[in-house]
């Protein structure tokens, strides 16, 4: 059926339509010089690949989306009375199994004649219109790109109209960061309303005891249930910390060296190398934290004569900073490598050392670049969740002291989402309420972030 | 060279997305559900994806409440057809299941999950009371001194509880308050203990719940996520913790861990099955009935569910560490299965 | 320079700080080739108990039967609903005809997969003509044998603590001595999906599944953060949205990545009606996890390329976007790549978001296309570092080797790019 390859079909005629426009463009200078020309040729050949393309794909989706529901109205009128009078869920299921007879699927067992015969007649139906629509589709793009064709002379502003369909694109794109984040207030906003309705909010927000152990039954009666997001805040905060506390050292001094005194090869080798890092799988990290890193923790402590409990902040937090290492050393490496050589050859010839010039010119030079590798291994850290369940637990213990067990806002709201308490009782919901806490104080936090590295940014060149 | 390999690149997606038919119709049956019971769930699905011309069925692992959850949603290819639980359904979850229009559920109860409380084999073997544990675990326990009082939990060493008990620290590594693991080991395990002191028996229920069932925060029992293997590794590297978990990952680690012995009573699948070791809870799993005929497979996977072979005290589901139902309970199943009969 | 005759004030002040300016120049660099050796230090550790971890895993171990296809087991009409089980049992029992017992005849049908009564089916549907003759035939062992083979179970533990018993040793051991017991390499590992019998899992489902996730991912994240951050930093008005906007990319890197599987679910799946489970929707919920990081790091690499270049390709009659695809682009793309390989690395190993649009599951049959339903890579690993059987240890190792293979191979390929395009100027 030609309907399967729509989509390769409208790519080659774009291409086509770009040689097209492009050759016409191209004949145009030939004919009366380069310089009459608006754009260049290949703008010519953009508009034309854009002008067959776009309406095409448009009504391909708008097919896509409407093929199901326009057959199945089409058909429903022949099924049977009771089929129809179904709710429109149950329904749904009847025309599975029409579809899965339509695919030559295994169908349940009860195929009645009606059933087979809607089948039929909506493979039928299917096949006409997906035939109907991929004529259209054709249709189109011969007639849009004649048209373009057409259009195409030396005054055409070609260029300008590539540009600003470009900058939709380019606007489209950065709106999509925007709209997650409205999808994401929506998708927790309201089921943290309704834990607020069970929980007071100031008990929420300054409450110092999380401990979520209200019932599970609704023939138990529960026992303690405190909601106090303070500990597990703190806890988050405590984890990060430790993690920053390994990675910008590390991360910071492996870039600089990469990038300042490391010869190419070294760097090639060992760039992707600790990328790599930033790869392995956490489930593997979080047995090194618990089974290797806690227990020498521990082993440690008792030795010095600290008590120090089996599961603890700075095992994960340690295991977590080596995690995001490439966060900061590839991103800064990249920066510093980018600064421009005359900087650094304006501070050698005043005679300062290597040292000298990259703690007083490059690193100042690089340093927006630097905030976002090191504010991105920041929110990883945040977010991070296998590591902390399997190193750091899952008590929430209000405490600066890393040598105690914490517990991160991630894990509980994994662990909430997926108890097996009941979905809608304040247990699962407090998940969405520190979901949105977290979002707001990040948010707060980057809002400052992004003010001080404003006042210490300094544009070089 | 650019030019081409956008070309490529966008060619690539064209293909492969357009491979995708526009809308797949659902020809498997769709699990979702309790962790616990998703090693045996699985187990059936596998046996009756090879041996039925079925697609073996999807079997998600997304924790009992998130299960009911979907499950609840509605009637329709886009929701589960089963929904497995380690706890049975709640009569709220019953009520959201009939606003959605699911109102025929078959409930099947599939067999019990021992749950145990295990140390390394390097530590010392442990004889426990539920008194003991309970002593152990609550965040108030009755003043040794004063026993008609209540203080916070002054034990730290087993040995201050029972002489008898190793002279090492109370660490205990067990599953959250959102795992229903937890849930069965209060109810089986701390309730039994409290009741074991005369005052608290006679408190109230709400009162008698929060003494019974609160456990410590102090550390000695350490909340450590719902991966038993972590646990059981754990256990080994620290010999004097003990952990809380399902039996089949003591039935699997037989030779690095040991089961302490609850009420005299030792963790053996034979002592948990016919009753004597009573720390075990049910597993079940709910089926919604308007699906059964129309999602191709439900009645035979069912029937394999159901089946001697698959259930039974000789069955792949006990090799895999399930504790089977006595002989009558799962007749009375089987023939709910059959006949679809609903709650 | 000693010898010069005088030296003025601040060439001597200069001279006098030199040997320490030199000292902390050492130490800095020191410091920098620790850094790295520490990093590199647990990379080799993580990867060094990975793979002896898993290397094992890549052979497993198989039992050779003397299967006679003896005609009375098929007189019905359907080849495939003959008694397989009871043929596997049955050439075990004249392999060791000593064993009586009931109990006896279970545990030592245990030694062999339930795989094998599968494996005859097959190989009788295919060729009926085997029906009448006596085949060697290698079966795959059961995960318990497989674990004492390869040396995971001690022997010498006493008997009650152990999976395998003293009998089936011995069997064990006589199937050794006559060579009915070798281990050949695991082909099936790499060629089927999840399993619930250690001995039969698969990783080749999963790959698939993260294949297909992945392809999405970056086929979206990538041009798309590019735009963004294209048009945030060259083109945007710079005021008070583009601040909003520019905290909000940030803040949305720090949302814990489950919460990306519920907004997923609401908008991909309740929503738009994608189904479940599949890697479209899988890769969608991806995308939107990886953009943050795209963006960032997209707008670090455009902000750090120099002024001059913007100002000398407008001299000379670029038009904005010729400048900036033309010039600021090609420089800019070694650090957008690395983006890329950060996002797309953090892609490959997410767990928590493919939780709530249902890809943690088991799914034996392999996905043909992208919207059917699938695992990755790591939520395999998350499955089987979280099933009872031992054997599943190795397997989580060797799964997670097929995932690093994956990234490097991914990676490597970014990398190539990145090298190309850097420069020095």
């Amino acid at each position: 059926m030609l309907y399967n390859y729509t989509l390769p079909c409208i790519l080659i005629l774009s291409a086509a339509a770009f040689l097209l426009g492009r050759s016409k463009a191209q004949a145009i200078t030939r004919h009366s010089g380069l310089r009459s020309l608006h754009s260049l040729p290949t703008h010519y050949g953009v508009l034309t690949a854009m002008a067959c393309a776009i309406p095409a794909m448009m009504v391909f989706a708008v097919w896509q989306m409407a093929e199901s529901p326009v057959i199945t109205s089409m058909i429903v009128k022949n099924l049977p009375e009771e089929v129809r009078q179904l709710g429109a869920n149950e329904f749904t299921l009847i025309l599975n199994d029409i579809h899965n007879f339509v695919e030559g699927n295994i169908v349940s067992d009860s195929v009645n004649p009606a059933i087979q015969a809607a089948a039929e007649h909506y493979a039928e139906l299917q096949a006409g219109a997906r035939n109907l629509v991929f004529n259209l589709i054709t249709f189109t793009m011969l007639v849009t790109t004649g048209l373009v064709y057409f259009w195409i002379k030396a005054e055409l502003r070609a260029r300008n109209l590539v540009e600003s369909v470009t900058m939709v694109f380019l606007i489209g794109c950065s709106v999509v960061a925007i709209l997650t984040t409205i999808g994401i207030i929506l998708s927790v906003l309201f089921e943290a309303i309704r834990f607020f309705k069970a929980v007071p909010l100031t008990d929420f927000l300054f409450g110092l005891d999380w401990s979520p152990q209200t019932a599970m039954r609704a023939d138990q009666a529960g026992s303690s249930g405190a909601f106090g997001a303070v500990p597990v805040m703190v806890g988050t905060f405590l984890i990060s910390f430790i993690a920053m506390m390994v990675a910008i050292p590390i991360g910071l001094l492996s870039a600089i060296y990469l990038a300042e005194y490391a010869n190419s090869s070294v760097r090639t080798i060992a760039k992707p190398m600790l990328e790599i890092l930033a790869g392995i799988p956490t489930v593997v990290y979080g047995f090194f934290a618990a089974l290797s890193v806690a227990p020498l923790i521990r082993d440690i402590g008792q030795f010095a004569g600290l008590s120090v409990s089996s599961e603890s902040a700075l095992a994960a937090g340690l295991v977590m900073g080596i995690m995001i290492i490439p966060f900061i050393s590839s991103i800064s490496d990249d920066v510093i490598h980018a600064v421009p050589q005359a900087l650094r050859d304006g501070s050698y010839g005043l005679g300062a050392t290597k040292f000298e010039t990259v703690k007083n010119v490059v690193i100042p030079a690089a340093l927006p670049g630097i905030v976002a590798g090191v504010l991105l291994a920041v929110s990883r850290a945040i977010g991070e969740t296998m590591i902390v369940v399997m190193a750091a637990g899952l008590s929430a213990n209000l405490t600066f002291n890393p040598l105690k067990a914490v517990t991160t806002v991630t894990v509980q709201i994994v662990t909430l989402l997926v108890g097996d308490q009941e979905f809608d009782s304040p247990k699962t919901l407090a998940a969405f309420a520190l979901g949105l806490l977290l979002f707001v104080f990040t948010l707060i936090l980057n809002f400052i972030a992004l003010r001080v590295v404003r006042k210490y940014r300094e544009q070089y060149d | 060279m650019k030019m081409k390999a956008l070309l490529l690149a966008s060619a690539l997606t064209a293909t492969m997305i357009s491979s995708a038919p526009a809308m797949a119709a659902r020809d498997y049956i769709s699990i979702v559900g309790s962790s616990t019971v998703y090693p045996f769930a699985t187990v059936v699905a596998e046996q009756y994806g090879k041996s039925t011309s079925f697609k073996t069925p999807k079997i998600e692992s997304t924790g009992s409440g998130g299960g009911f959850k979907l499950f609840c949603s509605g009637v329709g290819v886009e929701f589960p057809d089963i929904t497995n639980a380690s706890r049975a359904i709640k009569s709220s979850e019953v009520e959201t299941c009939a606003k959605n229009g699911v109102k025929d559920i078959v409930e099947v109860k599939i067999g019990y999950d021992g749950i145990v409380i295990a140390n390394a084999k390097q530590g010392e073997p442990l004889k426990l009371t539920r008194q003991e544990i309970y002593l152990a675990l609550a965040k108030e326990v009755p003043d040794p001194k004063n026993p008609d009082k209540l203080i916070a939990n002054p034990y730290i060493n087993w040995s201050d509880i029972n002489s008898s008990l190793p002279n090492t620290k109370i660490e205990v590594l067990g599953p959250p308050p959102t795992s229903g693991t937890r849930d069965a080991f209060v109810e089986l395990v701390m309730d039994e203990g409290a009741k074991s002191f005369e005052f608290i028996k006679k408190m109230d229920k709400k009162e008698f719940a929060r003494v019974a069932q609160t456990v410590r925060e102090d550390g000695a029992y350490v909340e450590a996520g719902e991966n038993d293997n972590l646990i059981v590794q754990k256990l080994q590297a620290n010999p004097a913790a003990l952990g809380i978990f399902g039996f089949s990952f003591l039935d699997q680690n037989s030779d690095v861990i040991q089961g302490s012995i609850v009420e005299e009573q030792a963790p053996t699948f034979e002592n948990i099955a016919d009753g004597k070791y009573s720390v075990s809870r049910p597993l079940f799993f709910y089926v919604k009935k308007a699906h059964v005929d129309v999602i191709p497979g439900i009645k035979e996977y069912l029937g394999e569910f159901s089946s001697e072979k698959a259930w039974g005290e000789e069955g792949y589901l006990a090799d895999k560490g399930m504790i089977p139902m006595p002989e009558a309970e799962r007749a009375q199943y089987a023939e709910a299965v059959k006949n679809l009969k609903t709650m | 320079m000693q010898n010069t005759p005088q030296q003025s004030p601040i060439t001597l002040r200069i001279n006098a700080g030199l040997k320490k300016r030199y000292n902390t120049e050492k130490r800095f660099k020191r410091m920098g080739i620790s850094a790295i050796v520490i990093a590199m230090t647990f990379l080799v550790f993580l990867f060094g108990s990975i793979i002896s971890n898993g290397y094992t895993a890549f052979q497993q171990t198989y039992i050779q039967l003397d299967v006679s296809f003896d005609q009375t087991f098929f007189t019905g009409e359907n080849l495939a609903a003959a008694n397989f089980p009871g043929l596997v049992k049955k050439t075990l029992y004249s392999m060791f005809p000593d064993v009586t017992s009931r109990n006896d005849k279970k545990l030592l049908t245990q030694l062999v997969s339930s795989n094998a009564a599968f494996r005859l089916m097959g190989m009788v549907t295919k060729d009926p003509k085997l029906i009448g003759t006596t085949q060697k035939i290698w079966v795959l062992a059961d995960d318990d044998v497989d674990m004492l083979i390869k040396g995971h179970y001690d022997r010498n533990v006493a008997e009650s603590n152990r999976r395998i018993n003293d009998k089936q040793l011995a069997w064990i051991d006589a199937l050794a001595a006559n060579g009915k017991i070798t281990k050949k390499f695991n082909t099936q590992f790499f060629t089927s999906g999840d399993s619930r019998e250690p001995e039969q899992a698969g990783i080749w489902g999963a790959t698939r599944g993260s294949i297909y996730t992945l392809f999405i991912a970056l086929a979206l994240s990538f041009p798309i953060g590019v735009a963004a951050a294209i048009y945030l930093e060259e083109f945007a008005p710079n005021n008070g949205w583009t601040d909003l906007i520019e905290i909000n990319i940030n803040n949305l890197a720090a949302v814990p990545s489950i919460i990306f599987g519920l907004l997923g679910l609401a908008i991909f799946i309740n929503f738009w009606g994608m189904p479940r489970s599949t890697p479209l929707v899988g890769g969608l919920v991806l995308t939107l996890v990886t953009l943050p990081t795209i963006i960032i790091a997209g707008r670090a690499a455009l902000k750090s390329v120099p002024p001059s270049i913007r100002e000398a390709a407008l001299g000379i009659g670029a038009s904005k976007i010729q400048m900036v695809t033309h010039h600021v682009l090609p420089l800019a793309m070694p650090g957008m790549l690395t983006g890329t390989i950060i996002g797309m690395a953090r892609a490959l190993g997410e767990t928590a978001p493919l939780l709530m649009i249902g890809m943690i599951a088991f799914i034996v049959d392999i996905p043909g296309s992208v919207t059917d339903p699938a695992t990755v890579l790591p939520v395999q690993i998350f499955l089987w570092a979280d099933s009872p059987e031992r054997a599943f240890t190795e397997k989580t190792s060797a799964a997670i080797i097929m995932l690093l293979a994956f990234l490097m191979l991914m990676n490597g390929l970014a990398v190539y790019f990145r090298n190309k395009f850097e420069r020095k100027w």
